[in-house]
């Protein structure tokens, strides 16, 4: 879509706009990747067990697009549902533990040692729970995505000013219109650094929780192209897992830029 | 301060306290199955009555965690470091390595266990892959760190680029990679057990995956604590050694 938008655009001299000249850079940069990935392989003769040709992956993608589309559909549900939960949650969760310093002490730490437990062996188990559902894989997502958001917003609001905060309550502010007012706008860029690891982070769970045994999804592609030995369809479900990946992550940056427009980041 | 401290550390071993007491207290109280929930001291004995299977696995895993780990620290901080003196081909490295690193890293296992077969060599593969991207950028923007004003003045003094990186850029570049250093231990224990179960020998990874497929939740409740001990050792370990290097730094 974004190279449809760019190439639609007039040839943007010095004059064009910066985003489109920046996707334009992006296009370009990406061109340049596939020319080098077709050209490598072709020059050197790289056996297609390592690298096949972009061409012939591209081709089995167009092949059955349809397995591709509806494993790209169902994984990006999966993932959208655990990172928008994990993202509510680990602010929610940041705005308790500001609120109740006890609550925090008790829970933060069991949060920090959650993280260390290995999501795939978490995975087996919850899948147990919540049966092969959709569900299932949302909740691994969910679970990889809330902490650092949790982290991030806690230090984002933790960050306000307090004179700030003073001055609000000398105006008779409740805590409710300090928080929506002046904390949570206040974290929003710290939040939104969270986000965008959650983005890569939340794509990771949803593709190991199908590894339990689905039907359908990018992570399923990815294993029955290794137990079929085919690396050329291996290839193409990275690849479509990469669009999956650099089309969330973008979107999440798109929505940082449009909400956090005085821009502390970048 | 101190007490303060103090006072916090107790609420965090009281919060453990009662997360053990309620799960306890919820598996024996409804009776719960072993496949739902089984109880933490059940566990416990799990562990303790396989521990030598468990060590045996554990040390498989860390062996082939460790050595990635290595790799990938190497391969990472030197590829940052070697971009940093040749500023040319630096926007073609960085463009790559953010295309390849666009695919979550857990997602190449199939392709690597293809690759390097069901051996070790997989293993050890899939961790330096997902530590050297982490070491990578975060040594990236170590080294871009650096006050322009400074590398002026030790130009100004005549200071060549092999100078400027080994007196300047390297030390500014420190915590954030040594931060990088510190994320990447549990990571490199993580992506080891994923792909373990994708097809191993050995390891905690082979060891959760048989238990699925026999059905002893037990025993994957076992190899997950252990897991959990492991990277957490693993986490401690590169943070005192964090804190030693960095001694000119408050915590």
């Amino acid at each position: 879509m974004s190279a449809a938008l760019a190439a639609a655009a007039p040839p943007a001299g010095r004059r064009g706009h910066p985003l489109v000249r920046r996707i334009g850079g992006r296009v370009l940069a990406l061109l340049a990747v596939a020319l080098a990935w077709e050209g490598l392989v072709l020059l050197f003769g790289i056996r297609p067990f390592y690298l096949p040709r972009l061409s012939s992956v591209l081709g089995a993608i167009l092949a059955t697009p349809g397995a591709y589309a509806a494993g790209f559909l169902r994984t990006l549900a999966e993932t959208l549902i655990g990172f928008v939960a994990g993202g509510a949650f680990g602010v929610a969760i940041a705005v308790a533990f500001l609120r109740l310093r006890a609550l925090r002490e008790l829970v933060f730490p069991l949060f920090v040692v959650s993280q260390t437990i290995p999501v795939i062996a978490f995975g087996a188990l919850v899948v147990l729970w919540f049966g092969n559902t959709l569900l299932a894989k949302a909740v691994i997502a969910f679970y990889l995505t809330f902490f650092p958001v949790t982290v991030n917003a806690l230090i984002g609001l933790e960050s306000v000013d307090p004179r700030q905060i003073a001055l609000m309550r000398s105006f008779g502010a409740a805590p409710r219109q300090i928080l929506l007012q002046l904390q949570l706008p206040s974290a929003l860029p710290q939040i939104f650094v969270a986000l965008r690891l959650a983005a890569s982070l939340s794509l990771v769970g949803a593709i190991v929780g199908e590894w339990f045994g689905d039907t359908t999804g990018l992570g399923v592609l990815l294993l029955q192209a290794m137990y079929n030995e085919n690396v050329v369809a291996i290839w193409a479900a990275l690849l479509v897992s990469a669009l999956l990946g650099t089309g969330f992550y973008a979107a999440v940056a798109a929505l940082e830029r449009r909400l956090v427009f005085w821009g502390a980041e970048q | 301060m101190t007490a303060q401290r103090s006072l916090a550390v107790q609420r965090g071993v009281l919060g453990a306290l009662l997360l053990i007491g309620l799960w306890e207290g919820v598996a024996r109280g409804f009776a719960l199955p072993a496949y739902v929930l089984p109880a933490m001291s059940d566990v416990l004995v799990g562990v303790w009555a396989k521990r030598t299977m468990l060590a045996e696995a554990a040390a498989y895993t860390l062996a082939e965690a460790l050595l990635g780990y290595a790799l990938g620290a190497l391969i990472g901080i030197g590829l940052a470091v070697a971009l940093s003196l040749i500023p040319a081909v630096r926007g073609f490295v960085v463009t790559a390595v953010t295309a390849v690193n666009s695919v979550p890293v857990v997602a190449y296992s199939p392709l690597i266990l293809l690759w390097f077969g069901i051996g070790v060599a997989s293993k050890v593969v899939m961790v330096a892959l997902a530590v050297s991207f982490t070491l990578f950028l975060s040594t990236l923007a170590g080294l871009d760190r650096v006050d322009r004003r400074s590398v002026d003045l030790m130009r100004s003094f005549g200071a060549g680029r092999l100078a400027l990186l080994w007196r300047l850029r390297l030390p500014t570049a420190l915590p954030l990679i040594l931060a990088g250093l510190r994320v990447s231990t549990v990571r490199s224990i993580i992506v080891a057990i994923v792909t373990e179960m994708l097809g191993a020998y050995g390891g905690l990874g082979w060891v959760i995956y048989q238990a699925v497929l026999q059905i002893d939740f037990v025993q994957v409740w076992a190899a997950i604590v252990v897991a959990s001990a492991a990277s957490l050792l693993f986490f401690g370990l590169v943070g005192f050694a964090e804190r030693r290097l960095l001694f000119w730094r408050a915590t």
